[in-house]
């Protein structure tokens, strides 16, 4: 061809264009914004309550279980003995200590022991813990249903769970026998009086759990030949104040102990089974999240084909006066574009306002719940909070526009397609 | 000196298990300035000719010239630029983009062409006021009367600087009184723009106007007459 010059379509008139051109028909784009709105806001409330519950489940977890970071003897997790301790558990504290962790450390021992009464014998889990400032302890003080907490250095106290009494036939001031096996074949027993009775609603613990003062556990320790003048513990539960710098105090303890003997683990590696639940109940709202996502790309594609078949007749026109094919395309991607950013803009005002409410005042699952929010060893309280990480926000905002996005690219390549002839003359 | 030149042109295409000939062995030099209007009955050819002379339909056979340009050479992106830059259409309805004022319209195919915008404005404003439209520039398609909008049209297509105004049928769904009043504006502009016109037609008052009057029928040029002008500009 004799001429260089080639059609242009500046991005403001591209947008300009294509701005006006989703206003068309106005009450078809407003209903569309509308369902991609609503669809939108329910998927954020259902990940905001997914969130929110699991959140409650793992924060929940960690106060019962062995918090954010348990340092404890290798080996321990895959198969736990009473004889794995860590015997010089006051050197080990020092060295946690200095390390200035933003937290608490709490010293426990744990231990597989069998409990009996006169009525019956029960296997058990005895945890020997700070009863007044172990997170664990605080958490359990208020679900004492009978009797009264552990005072410090109470040698025979024990606390058990309501299901465990139950089992033991075991009343307030109730003497237990607490056995336990030692390396080698022999076991020894320690004598232990019923102080308290708690009911957590959780099976786990209300039924298996025996709470102790560190002392009375550790006469168990001394009895597998460790010194009580080294303060022997089985781990260090600690807790931090920010969870996010988990990670991080991970890597400084691993740093800080002797990884021949001992290990530094994360609650997430302490509890593989919470873990892996909460990963198959997520993908339970990606399966409702994607119902959704199905419906806004089904309405956007609705939407924006209806108006491409409508104008083939002013594509034909604007490929007559020398649009080229590629300019058509963008301009029909362009109203997808704006489409798909108004459908985030619209889903985040309806889906952000409802997780805003629902954050601050709460959902009461508990009329729904009637049998209890215990789940794999820890509890959902029952009322939820909705909560959204900045992660989630990010990963929503962008699974929600690219899908809007990639709906609009069929009713683009199809009017790009026009050809100027057949289109005027429909 | 021929601005357009058309040499054994002919089209065939299948309608279902028909097959239709269109054009045969067409062959037309058009000047520079010229009013033309390709006249004949219903099917006689002039939309198909009109469109392979626009690029927007190719031939069968033959080969389509304008200036040093053979059109039926290029490829569909080429031909796009080509009819950006150097021709103008105007057709027989639904010519506007809805969304745009007479304005933009008018603007629009000089914003593709890449014109800066104050040039682009004058100029729209220009054939706009020369089309009798100045008041009326900032209002939608929809708020014009049929005979305003194709004026806006006539006003589009030579706002860009084509060298070849292409018009199907430009008067079929006008009154008489716009009809009339459409011709004399396209007429008078052709002549101050020396801008060449070929416009398909069957009504009587634009044979009236054109300086030279192709008859097609059954897809063969019947009669190519050049004809005196009564009708003052």
């Amino acid at each position: 061809m004799s001429t260089q010059l080639h059609s242009k379509l500046p991005l403001l008139a591209l947008f300009s264009l294509a701005w006006r051109n989703i206003w068309r028909h106005r009450r078809r784009t407003v209903i569309t914004l509308s369902s991609i709105a609503i669809g939108f806001g329910l998927a954020v409330l259902s990940i905001g309550i997914g969130d929110g519950s699991h959140n409650s489940m793992i924060r929940n977890a960690i106060k019962l279980g062995e918090g954010h970071i348990t340092v404890q003897p290798l080996g321990y997790l895959e198969a736990p003995a009473n004889h794995k301790y860590i015997a010089d558990g006051k050197s080990l504290a020092t060295q946690i200590e200095a390390l200035g962790i933003a937290g608490s450390v709490q010293p426990r021992i744990s231990l597989q022991v069998l409990v009996s009464t006169a009525n019956n014998s029960v296997g058990a889990g005895l945890e020997g813990m700070s009863a007044t400032d172990d997170p664990r302890a605080l958490m359990l003080q208020p679900m004492l249903q009978q009797g009264e907490w552990l005072k410090p250095g109470d040698q025979r106290g024990v606390l058990i769970g309501d299901g465990m009494a139950r089992k033991l036939k075991a009343k307030l001031g109730s003497k237990i026998v607490v056995m336990a096996g030692k390396q080698g074949g022999d076991s020894q027993a320690q004598l232990g009086r019923v102080r308290g009775i708690f009911d957590s609603h959780v099976d786990e613990l209300d039924d298996f759990l025996i709470i102790s003062d560190l002392q009375l556990a550790r006469m168990f320790l001394q009895g597998e030949g460790a010194d009580p003048a080294q303060q022997p513990v089985t781990r260090f539960a600690v807790f931090l104040d920010d969870e996010e710098q988990m990670a991080l105090w991970k890597k400084q303890l691993q740093g800080a102990i002797d990884q021949t003997q001992l290990v530094a683990l994360n609650w997430r590696e302490m509890m593989p089974q919470l873990v892996q639940f909460i990963v198959i109940d997520d993908a339970g709202n990606y399966v409702f999240l994607s119902l959704i996502l199905m419906l806004v790309v089904f309405g956007i594609v609705n939407t924006v084909l209806m108006s491409v078949l409508e104008r083939t007749r002013e594509f034909g026109l604007l490929r007559a006066l020398g649009m080229s094919r590629h300019h058509l395309l963008q301009l029909v991607f362009c109203e997808s574009l704006l489409l798909s950013l108004l459908a985030v803009v619209i889903g985040w005002v309806v889906g952000g306002g409802l997780h805003f409410w629902f954050s601050s005042h709460g959902i009461d699952f508990s009329a729904m719940m009637a049998e209890g929010t215990a789940i794999m060893g820890t509890f959902m309280d029952p009322v939820v909070y909705t909560e959204l990480s900045a992660d989630r926000v990010l990963q929503l905002t962008l699974i929600i526009f690219i899908a809007t996005l990639a709906s609009g690219i069929y009713p683009a390549i199809k009017a790009a397609r026009v050809t100027p002839v057949e289109a005027l003359r429909t | 000196m021929a601005l357009l030149k058309l040499e054994g042109i002919g089209k065939r295409y299948r309608q279902g298990e028909v097959e239709v000939q269109a054009l045969r062995d067409i062959d037309l030099m058009v000047k520079e300035g010229e009013f033309a209007a390709l006249v004949g009955p219903s099917g006689s050819g002039k939309t198909t000719l009109l469109n392979i002379i626009g690029g927007l339909d190719s031939p069968t056979d033959g080969s389509v010239h304008l200036n040093d340009t053979e059109i039926t050479c290029l490829s569909e992106a080429e031909l796009s630029d080509f009819r950006l830059f150097q021709l103008g259409f105007i057709f027989q309805a639904y010519n506007l983009v809805p969304v745009l004022s007479a304005l933009e319209n008018v603007e629009l195919v000089m914003v593709m062409q890449g014109r800066h915008i104050h040039e682009r404005r004058e100029r729209a404003e220009h054939y706009l006021e020369l089309v009798g439209l100045s008041s009326m520039q900032h209002r939608r398609p929809s708020a014009l009367s049929g005979g305003q909008q194709q004026r806006v049209a006539v006003a589009r297509a030579l706002a860009a600087g084509p060298r070849l105004v292409l018009a199907d049928e430009p008067t079929a769904n006008l009154d008489s009184e716009n009809a009339t009043a459409l011709l004399d504006i396209m007429h008078r502009l052709s002549h101050e723009e020396k801008t060449t016109f070929i416009f398909s037609t069957h009504d009587p008052r634009v044979m009236e106007r054109a300086e030279r009057i192709i008859t097609l029928r059954d897809g063969l040029i019947e009669s190519d007459q050049e004809v005196e002008q009564h009708h003052a500009l």
